[in-house]
């Protein structure tokens, strides 16, 4: 180490000294005068460590925001799973309410509890029992279909075997009524334990994959009219005298959470046509009616009323149109000797009945072009009965008689 | 002063520098590591007190451009500092841990006196507050992690045999 002598100390203190007195200087310098100095050096030789600073700072805040950002997206990520289990609940609900509204009397809605257990299967438990008017041998069933048969009821709540049970038996038709059978739970390795299959069908009778299967209504425990399934294809069996078909089940249980419990009474009074498919603008607007969507319906009575207001103009004109003509027929002496049939049908008093959606009206000319103008459905009626030459252009007589 | 101590202390006083615009702002305490003061304070002991308190004043003005407010304060309290630092080099860099720790500590809440002191901003409240109870913490947190470097950097820092 070089030895310190006096003069160095000298210089050493001097140079202290300079520097305290610079940065008293710079302490004491107006800020317009301190500023430009600063900037010069940040802008410079400190330019670097700013953006060293400025990195290291956003990496601590983006450190520290981690777990706040987490819990949003996790937040957000558990919304979003929400909203799609509600919407689909909705959705389900929505459908439940359709049934409801369809089947009008005679049901009770109830909550379906999968057990998660071993038997979970082939059986749940309703959250409704004979205080709301269970019964036992009640069929169970969804919007899609049948889902099986209350077996047993408790006061509050009730236990019902699954159309999976091995135990389930159902007797059950085509939609169209020319094959009759019994349904049960696949038994066989081909089909699984969840899909069905129709036994017993006889071996003259074919069915056409695709087709609708239903309950028959015989045996008293099941009304007729509740869709199983669709044949999906023929399976091979010992049983050479009779077919057996393996159907695909229109309710699948681990999808049931809300149900309806036929009251027995309802059951022997029938379905009816809930699970008809129905076709045209009527049948659309009434399932979005009665599914319940307030805006849809606010959409759904405007259509209706705006057909409405179209039809009544069309009676006013038909009527005025109909009245000098009737008038002078009915002034007229009736001729005593009977007159000439028609050429061409007049089936008009048919058409109010007439099936809806149908695209050819009975009281259509063959080859006439069916026009878009709704025809009034009491025309007919208010027209005399006088017979009189048929007016094949005229545009009611060529469309469906009611379309709302 | 060999070339090898030369280099071996430019090093040194950058990695401090690095560390000072790094590390303290991630760790983003309240009372936070002044790695810079420990660059002077590493790098004064192996020169001239003159040299020292250049060196701090140099270091001060530049972090001072930052806070336009108190241009001038830390390069006076770094001049002080290096000055000082340097002076006592007999006593610094020892073989004691804790007397390097108390050295340290002592020049990190010397600096801050004079920073505080000179900058005017805190109000006498603030300042005895500043001074008596964040500047301490801060100091301590300054000598520990002086402690610190030096361990790591002491078999840098050796002086070869030549």
């Amino acid at each position: 180490m070089a030895r310190i002598g006096p003069a160095n100390i000298r210089i050493d203190r001097i140079t202290l000294a300079v520097c305290a007195f610079l940065s008293l200087i710079a302490l004491v310098l107006p800020l317009p005068v301190r500023e430009p100095i600063a900037a010069a050096l940040r802008r410079t030789i400190l330019a670097p460590m700013v953006k060293l600073q400025e990195k290291a700072e956003l990496s601590r805040r983006a450190f520290l925001d981690h777990d706040g950002m987490m819990r949003i997206r996790d937040s957000v990520a558990l919304e979003v799973i929400n909203t799609g289990t509600l919407r689909d609940e909705n959705a389900r609900l929505r459908e439940i309410l359709g049934l409801g509204s369809k089947l009008k009397w005679g049901f009770i809605p109830a909550e379906a509890l999968h057990g998660r257990g071993v038997r979970d299967e082939s059986a749940i438990i309703l959250s409704a029992g004979s205080n709301s008017g269970v019964e036992r041998l009640s069929p169970v069933i969804a919007p899609e279909g049948l889902v099986g048969v209350v077996d047993d009821v408790d006061p509050t709540m009730s236990h019902a075997m699954l159309w999976t049970h091995q135990e389930f038996r159902v007797s059950a038709m085509s939609e169209d009524g020319t094959a009759y059978g019994i349904v049960q739970a696949s038994a066989s390795n081909e089909g699984g334990r969840f899909l069905m299959e129709m036994r017993g069908v006889p071996f003259r009778t074919s069915v056409e994959n695709g087709t609708l299967i239903i309950t028959s209504g015989l045996g008293g425990v099941f009304p007729r009219g509740i869709p199983l399934g669709r044949i999906i294809s023929e399976t091979k069996t010992s049983e050479s005298w009779a077919r057996t078909y393996l159907i695909r089940p229109e309710v699948f249980p681990a999808d049931v959470y809300s149900v309806m419990i036929l009251k027995p009474d309802r059951a022997s009074e029938g379905v009816g046509a809930v699970w008809a498919v129905g076709s045209g603008a009527d049948t659309t607007i009434k399932n979005i009616v009665t599914a319940g969507d307030s805006l849809a319906r606010e959409a759904a009575l405007a259509e209706a009323r705006a057909r409405q207001a179209v039809r009544d103009s069309v009676i006013r004109d038909s009527i005025l149109k109909a009245a000098p003509f009737d008038s002078a027929t009915v002034t007229q002496p009736v001729p005593s000797v009977p007159r000439p049939a028609p050429a061409v049908p007049r089936p008009t008093q048919q058409a109010p009945n007439s099936a809806p959606g149908s695209t050819q009206t009975p009281n259509q000319v063959p080859g006439s072009t069916p026009t878009s103008t709704p025809a009034p459905a009491r025309v007919p009626a208010t027209t005399p009965q006088t017979p009189r030459q048929p007016r094949t252009t005229q545009p009611q007589s060529d469309t469906p008689a009611v379309r709302n | 002063m060999p070339v090898s101590t030369i280099v071996k202390t430019v090093v040194t006083f950058a990695i401090l520098v690095l560390l000072h615009y790094t590390l303290r702002p991630l760790l983003g305490w309240r009372a936070p590591i002044d790695f810079l003061l420990l660059s002077v304070l590493a790098t004064a002991v192996r020169t001239r007190p003159a040299g020292g308190a250049l060196l701090g004043f140099v270091v001060g003005i530049i972090a001072d451009s930052l806070n336009p407010e108190a241009f001038g304060a830390g390069a006076l309290g770094m001049s002080v500092v290096g000055y000082m630092a340097s002076w006592l080099k007999a006593v610094f860099f020892a073989d004691s841990l804790p007397l390097n720790a108390l050295f340290f500590f002592l020049g990190k809440w010397i600096f801050d006196i004079i920073y505080f002191v000179a900058e005017q901003r805190l109000s006498s409240i603030e300042l005895v507050y500043q001074i008596a109870l964040w500047s301490p913490l801060s100091a301590a947190a300054t000598a520990i992690s002086g402690v610190l470097v030096l361990l790591i950097l002491r078999p840098f820092l050796e002086p070869t045999a030549s």
